[in-house]
């Protein structure tokens, strides 16, 4: 897949998957991990293009005699996932056609 | 290789980037090994899932900017002495404009290059508008006078057209090429900044 595609389509499954509750850096790559793997070196990358373009917010919370970093997502991320729902609505129709093109 | 290890090896691994870019990878990958080794991994094991930590380090080089390097090179020899700091100050007329005049062959340099990129495609153009003007030159002359010499030149004009086909994919090709190499300019640049830290 195209690297910059890529880039973006990581980018709203990492906003997706903190959009319902925080989550933290190990459990996103678990929850992503049925559906697209996800190494530590790339979340990272992701998790702090997300926070300095604001889609996302930092806070530490203590956990077993830890800190845990848990990511919360912005008005801005909740809109970046709702225009890539758009923009991708068009993709899927078009693939949709290809397919029957095909079996035809 | 354990925790500790890990970590000493990856903080030294991006010596030169800012203080807090790695204070924040140390934090991330720490928390990782430690949320790995809760669902009953060993040490080792949570360690070796990172890959290479060489990988780890181009990756984050590649997605930190020149500038922030840059600046954090200058920024951490805060410890200028007196006799630099005089140097510097008699120095400055003659440093500085030695300074520009690096910096300006360097983009003339660059520019240069885009120039040589830039008349590819307007050759490529010249080839399209005169074919354009073949085909149209022809039709006319072919209805209005001489039907031989028109049939000639919308021949030219489709030999023109297959040029500015030809001529198109090398345009792609060397714009690509000059991108790739500005790219990599980067990179190296933002290597040799910071392997000066650590050598």
């Amino acid at each position: 897949m195209d690297i910059q595609l890529k880039r973006g389509l990581l980018d709203v499954c990492v906003l997706a998957s903190i959009k319902n509750e925080d989550s933290y850096g190990y459990k996103i790559i678990k929850d992503l991990n049925p559906y697209v793997k996800l190494s530590e070196s790339t979340l990272y990358t992701i998790l702090k293009r997300l926070e300095t373009s604001n889609m996302l917010t930092v806070h530490t919370v203590e956990y077993g005699g830890r800190l845990r970093k848990y990511y919360h997502i912005t008005k801005n991320g909740i809109k970046r996932i709702e225009d890539f729902k758009e923009e991708w609505q068009e993709v899927l129709s078009i693939y949709q056609f290809v397919i029957k093109e095909e079996e035809r | 290789m354990n925790k500790q290890e890990f970590l000493a090896e990856l903080k030294a691994g991006l010596a030169g980037l800012p203080q807090k870019d790695i204070e924040d990878q140390l934090n991330f990958y720490s928390e990782m090994i430690d949320d790995r080794m809760e669902e009953g991994f060993s040490e080792e094991k949570a360690v070796s899932t990172f890959g290479l930590i060489d990988e780890i380090v181009k990756n984050l080089i590649a997605d930190t900017s020149l500038i922030k390097i840059a600046k954090e090179r200058i920024n951490s020899k805060t410890k200028f002495n007196i006799w630099e700091i005089i140097l510097l100050v008699l120095g400055s007329p003659i440093w500085i404009s030695i300074l520009i005049a690096a910096v300006t062959v360097i983009f003339s340099l660059y520019i240069s290059l885009w120039s040589v990129i830039v008349s590819f495609w307007s050759i490529f153009v010249s080839f399209i508008g005169a074919s354009l003007g073949m085909i149209v030159g022809g039709i006319i002359i072919l209805c209005k006078s001489d039907f031989f010499i028109g049939i000639a030149m919308i021949g030219v004009c489709f030999i023109l057209a297959g040029l500015s086909i030809f001529t198109f994919y090398g345009c792609k090709l060397s714009t690509k090429g000059i991108l790739l190499l500005t790219k990599k300019t980067a990179v190296c640049i933002k290597n040799a900044l910071l392997k000066k830290e650590t050598a």
